[in-house]
């Protein structure tokens, strides 16, 4: 603790220095300690019941009948599919404003990071419909798609990949746009002046010096990304057709249609494993703290 | 020094995109206040009948109660582990950091039907399927990186100097932290809780697997209206809890910034 060299202390908080002198954890342990005694009762104990729940009754079997089975295989394919789909989109559209958030004077940049988080405030499974309503064969873009003469039909553009994709994106750009920035506003913006005024280009200061430094930021956003999207249920239930069943909608059936908890468990095994893997590299090269920027500051 | 054409360029497509992540926002908001009882968008003209229906119906007051509840003491405790959590995470502990950041972060971020269908199976035999506080319990596990996220992050940008001012006029450590630190970075714990508060109101799959379909929640309300009734009542309801939120964040922001000076004046 940096207070012990600060003179007079009260006689019990000197016996509340001396134990932490001797013990530099405890105090650390001790405040932890709550939280993690949660997060075990609550997270990991019932984690760890499930993987013996998907091993118990048929040992292996379950994980034979997914691994080998064309139609959760496929369900598999089409989740990572969706999952990349949903990450590269965030990056290419939340780059830009992440970007503009960090060249903006303080009272715009307050005013832009409150928009951003503002969608945060509305129910997802609702912001899941509103594109029910803009995408439906009569909604919105068609009016003005069929209106304007661009096409004497209506598009199919509700419940496939584009409508979930789209869905996605739009629910998963302020977690983008929040990483980013927490990245690119560390950036020491005198190196990229730097470089303009030894000639570069304004695009070619940008793409050798700022875009490099801003990297760490996209791969951490990306890693959180997939791991998010590979959790989405509600959007491809109700923007995707079939095609576009994703795991999660996939376990739902098997736990509360088919109530085949082994292989339900053991589903839910196999994509905690991809999860965790995907966290435990996050961890290893990001800080918890930068996250969110401390969401929205 | 930049070229303004291509400056204009970035800021019109950062705009672009700021119209696309609002654009849904604006049409839920616009239809709850729909006149007809179709979706239309946009609406032909604006009416509060939706609003009128939802708070004169007996089921949709439930849910709104029930989700109150369960949010309310998801963020009560989400608070009460996570602001130690993060204390300590800022300033005790060195070793070990990366393993318990890594453990908020899988508590936030892993798959809610991995949640939902453990929980499940772990309710089971502990009698805590059903019942509110379970459902607060499950609820409060993703709840609490929220908190953590937002007050280590507060905490980075406090002075601490001021806790060892009022610990150089005789403060205890603990009184210095109560006293001073704890109200300065009141406004990230708030915050914290609130979407603490948020991302239960949310919570759709383990709200269905540890509630049933005896009580519903707004959620599993809202997941129902949206597959079967298609008129503007779930903009209506899901509206009504963003602006109650939101009123409820200013206010304590508010009563927050006003009561801040003073207490330092009187204990620093």
């Amino acid at each position: 603790m940096t207070v012990s060299t600060l003179p007079a202390y009260p006689a019990r908080s000197a016996r509340l220095k001396r134990i932490s002198a001797e013990y530099p954890h405890a105090l650390g342990l001790l405040l932890l300690a709550p939280m993690l005694s949660w997060i075990a009762v609550f997270f990991i104990f019932p984690t760890a019941w499930m993987i013996w729940q998907s091993f118990s009754e048929r040992g292996l079997q379950p994980y034979a009948t997914i691994l080998t089975s064309a139609i959760y295989l496929k369900v598999l394919l089409t989740t990572l599919k969706i999952c990349v789909i949903t990450t590269v989109g965030c990056l290419i559209l939340g780059y830009p404003v992440a970007y503009v958030l960090t060249t903006a004077r303080p009272s715009t940049r307050a005013v832009l990071l409150i928009l951003v988080v503002l969608p945060y405030w509305l129910d997802f499974i609702v912001r899941s419909y509103s594109w029910m309503i803009l995408l439906g064969r009569h909604g919105l873009i068609n009016q003005l798609v069929t209106g304007l003469g661009i096409s004497s039909t209506s598009l199919p553009l509700l419940y496939n990949l584009f409508s979930v994709s789209i869905g996605m994106i739009q629910i998963l750009l302020p977690l983008t746009i929040l990483t980013l920035f927490s990245t690119m506003v560390r950036i020491d913006r005198r190196l990229v002046d730097a470089a303009t005024i030894h000639g570069a280009s304004p695009w070619r200061a940008f793409r050798t010096v700022f875009l490099p430094l801003s990297l760490p930021g996209v791969y951490a956003a990306c890693l959180l990304l997939f791991v998010s999207a590979l959790g989405f249920y509600v959007t491809p239930a109700l923007l995707g057709g079939p095609e576009q069943t994703m795991i999660s909608q996939t376990i739902m059936v098997i736990a509360s249609d088919l109530l085949d908890w082994p292989l339900a468990s053991a589903a839910g095994v196999l994509l905690l494993v991809v999860t965790t893997s995907l966290l435990v590299l996050y961890s290893r090269f990001f800080r918890l703290d930068r996250m969110l920027g401390g969401m929205a500051r | 020094m930049r070229a303004p054409r291509a400056s204009l360029a970035v800021n019109g497509l950062a705009g672009a995109v700021l119209v696309f992540l609002l654009f849904p926002v604006l049409v839920v908001v616009l239809i709850s206040f729909s006149s007809v009882d179709f979706l239309s968008f946009p609406p032909p003209s604006l009416s509060l009948r939706w609003y009128r229906t939802i708070f004169s119906n007996f089921e949709w007051i439930n849910a709104f109660l029930l989700t109150l509840q369960v949010g309310a003491l998801t963020a009560l405790l989400s608070t009460l582990l996570g602001v130690p959590a993060a204390f300590a995470l800022s300033r005790h502990v060195k070793r070990g950091q990366n393993v318990v950041n890594a453990l908020v972060l899988a508590a936030l971020v892993t798959p809610p039907i991995i949640k939902a269908i453990s929980i499940y199976l772990y309710y089971v035999p502990f009698g805590l399927l059903n019942t509110v506080p379970g459902l607060a319990f499950a609820h409060t596990v993703s709840g609490i990186p929220f908190v953590v996220i937002n007050v280590v992050a507060g905490l980075r940008g406090y002075d601490r100097d001021l806790e060892r001012a009022a610990s150089i006029h005789g403060a205890s450590p603990l009184r210095a932290v109560l006293g001073i630190t704890l109200p300065l970075i009141a406004p990230s714990i708030i915050v914290g809780a609130v979407f603490a508060f948020m991302q239960s109101a949310q919570e759709l799959l383990i709200a269905m697997f540890v509630l049933g379909t005896l009580e519903k929640p707004l959620a599993v309300k809202l997941w129902e209206g949206v597959r079967v009734a298609i008129d503007p009542s779930l903009a209506a309801a899901t509206t009504s809890v963003t602006v109650l939120a939101i009123l409820g964040l200013v206010t304590v922001m508010l009563a927050g910034r006003r009561a801040r000076p003073t207490r330092v004046a009187v204990q620093g």
